[in-house]
C-alpha cells in the first residue's frame, strides 16, 4: 500500500492488513413488531472493497445497514470488526468505530448551512467548550473543494442547495472524519450524470485509499462498475454472495426477483483480487 | 450588480430582521403622531418596557420550544403555580427570597422534567401534555394557597419587578449601556480578526461599520431614554427597570446557547430535520430534556418577576400568558413548522405586540376591539411568514 499518500485515512489504513476481514455481519436478525425484516443475514468486507447490497424495496437491505450504522438495535447476531466482536447501539458508537453512512434521505438538516451540516454531532470546539466557527468554516471549505471546486455557498441553508451539492455535504461527513467503513444507501439516485460521475469517481478514490465500502444500489449500471463482490437479499434473508465479474445482470435480477441462485457460480466471502 | 448591492448581500444581513424593526418604528410613529406625542415619551417607552419583559423572558426558550417541532401551553399556568408557590413560601412560611426561589425552581424543573419525559422519551405530543399542564397546574396554582393572595413584602425582591424603585438610576444605566456598546465593538472586531486568521471571506468595512452602529445607536437612546423618565414625586430619573434587565441577560444568555453551543445547534437541527439529527448521532432525548430545564428555569425568572412587578402571588397569576408568549414568537418570525426561529425576533415580537396594545391604550380604544385587533395582528404575521417563506424558496 502507498505509504507516502497525503490522505490521514490512507495512512491510518497502512497499518490496516488489506488481507485481513475489516467488517463481519454473522446471522444478523431484526423484526419490527412482528415483522422479521433481516433474518440471518451474514456478510463480510474487507478493506479496500466495495460489496454492493441489492434487493426490492423491503428486502432488508437499509436495514441491515441501519443496524451496522448503530440507527436501529440489533436483536440477535454479531458484529466483528478488525477481528473484535463490537457493539454498536447507537450513531455515536458507530463513527467512533469509522463507521460513516450516506443515506438515500442524506440526513441532512436543511434548516442548517453546509458547514453546520458537514460537522452535525461532532462540531469543533473551542477550549471554552464553544463552537469553532471559523474553524469549522476553513476546514469545511478545503473539504468541499476537494469535491466540487465551484461549491463556495456554503454558508446558506442547504434546502436552497442543488442535489449535487447536497450530496458533496453528506460525502464530506465520510471524508472529513476518516471514515474506514462506508455505507452508501442509493448515493447517486437523486443525481444527475455528471454528479454520478463525480459520486462513482470517488468511490474509487476512497478504495485506493483502504476504506471499506458497501453499495446499496438499484442501478445496475453502478454496481457493475463499482463494486468487487455483490449480496442480493430478499424477504430479509441473504440469496447469495458472488464476485462481481462472476455474475451477470440477469443472473442478478433473477436473484432480486426470484430469489434463486444461479446455477454453476460459485459464491465467495474473499474480495476477488 | 454594483459593488453597493453586492457588498451588502455578501453580508448576509437578516432582511426579516430589519423589516421587523422597521414595522416596529412605523408602528411607534404613527401611535406618537395619534397620541399627540405621548406615545414616544420616555414615561411611556419606560411603560412598554417594562410590560414587555415578562412575556419576552418567556418568548426567547418558547422560540426554542417551537424549534423543535413542539409548543408549551402550560406556561403561563406553570408561571402561576410557581409564582404563588414562591409567595406563599415567603408570606406563610417566612422563608427568606433566595431559598423560597430556589425552592420554585426546583418546583419548576420537576414539572419541565415531567412534562418533558412524557414529550421526548414517551413520544406523547407536547400539545396534548401541556394542555392538560395548562389546566392542572392552573390547578395547582389555586391549591397552593388555598386560593388566597399572599403579598410580597421584601423591599429587595419587589425591586425585581421594576415600578416605584424597580430601576437602576442613571449613572449605572449609562455604565451598562457603555459596557455593552464596548462588548459590541469589541466582538465585531475579534469576529473579523478570526475570520482573516481562517482565510474566511470577511465582509466590507463600511457593512460591517453599519451593522455595529445601528445596535450603537439603539443602545444609546435607549438608556437616554430610560433616564429621561422621572417618576413626578421622586428626586432622580429612574434609569433602566430592573425587569429590562432581567430580559435583556435572558435574550442575550439563550443567544449565546443558539450561536456558539452545541445544545443550540441540535435543538436547530431536531427542527429541521428531526431524522437526520438522530441519525448523525444527536443524543435527541437528553436535548429535549435541556430544552424543558431551561423553560423551566426561564419560568422561574419569569415568575419572580411577576409576583415582584405585582407586589402578590394570585391564582390567576398568569392566566392566558401562553397565548401571549405564543404569540410573541410566532409575530417575531418563528415558524410553528419548527426548524427556523430566532430570539431576537422574539424580542422585537413582544414588543409590537405590547406596542400595539399600549398605543390602543393610549387611544381609549376599548378592551374589545383591541383584542379583536391583537389577533388579526398575529393572523397578518403568520400570512407575512408563509408569503416570505415562499418567496424565498423555503416552502413550496
Amino acid at each position: 500500500m502507498n505509504t507516502t499518500t497525503q490522505s490521514s485515512a490512507a495512512t491510518k489504513l497502512a497499518k490496516a492488513d488489506p488481507s485481513r476481514c475489516l467488517v463481519e455481519l454473522r446471522n444478523i436478525s431484526k423484526a419490527f413488531g412482528g415483522v422479521v425484516a433481516v433474518d440471518n443475514a451474514s456478510l463480510n468486507l474487507y478493506p479496500g472493497e466495495v460489496v454492493a447490497l441489492l434487493g426490492h424495496n423491503g428486502a432488508g437491505k437499509s436495514t441491515l445497514m441501519k443496524m451496522l450504522a448503530g440507527a436501529y438495535p440489533i436483536d440477535s447476531g454479531d458484529v466483528v470488526i478488525d477481528g473484535k466482536p463490537v457493539h454498536v447501539r447507537t450513531p455515536a458508537d458507530a463513527q467512533r468505530l469509522g463507521i460513516e453512512s450516506i443515506y438515500q434521505t442524506l440526513a441532512l438538516a436543511d434548516n442548517l448551512d453546509a458547514v453546520a451540516n458537514l460537522f452535525l454531532g461532532r462540531e469543533l470546539l473551542t477550549r471554552w467548550r464553544t463552537l469553532d466557527d471559523h474553524r469549522m468554516d476553513a476546514d469545511a471549505r478545503t473539504v468541499f473543494k476537494r469535491l466540487n471546486k465551484n461549491f463556495t455557498n456554503v454558508r446558506t441553508p442547504v434546502r436552497r442547495l442543488s442535489g449535487g451539492q447536497r450530496q458533496v455535504v453528506a460525502i464530506s461527513r465520510a471524508i472529513y472524519f476518516n471514515a474506514r467503513i462506508l455505507i452508501m444507501d442509493e448515493p447517486t439516485a437523486a443525481l444527475g450524470p455528471e454528479e454520478t460521475a463525480m459520486v462513482g469517481n470517488l468511490v474509487r478514490q476512497l478504495k485506493d485509499e483502504g476504506v471499506g465500502i458497501f453499495l446499496i444500489s438499484h442501478d445496475m449500471h453502478d454496481v457493475f462498475a463499482l463494486s468487487d463482490r455483490l449480496a442480493v437479499m430478499k424477504n430479509g434473508r441473504m440469496v447469495g454472495t458472488y464476485a462481481t465479474q462472476d455474475v451477470t445482470e440477469d443472473e442478478v435480477l433473477g436473484m432480486i426477483i426470484a430469489g434463486k441462485q444461479p446455477a454453476g457460480k460459485a459464491q465467495t466471502q474473499r474480495p476477488a483480487r | 450588480m454594483n459593488p453597493f448591492f453586492q457588498a451588502l448581500r455578501r453580508a448576509s444581513i437578516d432582511w426579516r430582521m430589519v423589516l421587523m424593526a422597521s414595522v416596529l418604528i412605523v408602528i411607534a410613529v404613527a401611535f406618537n403622531a395619534m397620541s399627540n406625542g405621548i406615545f414616544l415619551s420616555p414615561e411611556n417607552l419606560y411603560n412598554i418596557a417594562q410590560q414587555t419583559a415578562v412575556v419576552g423572558i418567556l418568548a426567547t426558550v418558547m422560540v426554542l420550544i417551537i424549534v423543535t417541532r413542539n409548543i408549551d401551553l402550560s406556561v403561563g399556568s406553570v408561571l402561576g403555580f410557581i409564582g404563588v408557590l414562591i409567595a406563599t413560601l415567603m408570606y406563610s412560611y417566612n422563608w427568606s427570597w433566595p431559598t423560597a426561589a430556589l425552592a420554585g425552581l426546583a418546583a419548576a424543573i420537576a414539572v419541565a422534567m415531567y412534562q418533558g419525559y412524557l414529550t421526548a422519551v414517551v413520544g406523547v405530543p407536547s400539545f396534548v401534555v401541556t394542555l392538560g399542564g395548562l389546566m392542572s397546574f392552573r390547578g395547582a396554582a389555586f391549591l397552593v394557597a388555598d386560593g388566597r393572595t399572599q403579598p410580597i413584602t421584601n423591599a429587595f425582591f419587589l425591586r425585581l419587578g421594576g415600578g416605584y424603585e424597580g430601576a437602576i438610576g442613571t449613572t449605572a444605566s449609562w455604565a451598562l449601556g457603555l459596557v455593552m456598546c464596548a462588548a459590541l465593538v469589541w466582538w465585531k472586531l475579534s469576529q473579523r480578526r478570526a475570520r482573516r486568521a481562517y482565510g474566511v471571506p470577511t465582509n466590507a468595512v463600511w457593512v460591517d461599520a453599519l451593522m455595529t452602529a445601528v445596535p450603537l445607536v439603539i443602545i444609546i437612546g435607549f438608556v437616554a431614554a430610560m433616564n429621561a423618565y422621572q417618576i413626578p414625586n421622586k428626586a432622580a430619573p429612574q434609569g433602566i427597570p430592573i425587569p429590562v434587565i432581567i430580559w435583556i441577560a435572558v435574550a442575550l444568555f439563550v443567544s449565546f446557547l443558539v450561536h456558539r453551543t452545541r445544545f443550540g445547534r441540535y435543538v436547530f437541527a431536531m427542527g429541521g430535520n428531526p431524522d437526520a439529527a438522530a441519525l448523525v448521532g444527536i443524543p435527541v432525548k437528553r436535548v429535549m430534556l435541556l430544552l424543558f430545564a431551561l423553560l423551566a428555569t426561564l419560568t422561574t425568572i419569569a415568575a419572580i418577576v411577576s409576583i415582584a412587578r405585582l407586589n402578590a402571588g394570585t391564582n390567576s397569576l398568569g392566566t392566558n400568558m401562553e397565548l401571549l408568549v405564543i404569540a410573541a414568537t410566532v409575530i417575531g418570525g418563528t415558524a410553528l413548522a419548527g426548524g427556523s426561529g430566532s430570539i431576537l425576533g422574539s424580542v422585537l415580537g413582544a414588543l409590537i405586540m405590547q406596542s400595539i396594545d399600549s398605543g390602543m391604550l393610549l387611544l381609549d380604544v376599548p378592551i374589545g376591539w383591541r383584542y379583536v385587533i391583537i389577533g388579526q395582528v398575529l393572523i397578518v404575521a403568520v400570512v407575512f411568514d408563509v408569503v416570505y417563506r415562499k418567496a424565498t424558496g423555503e416552502l413550496q
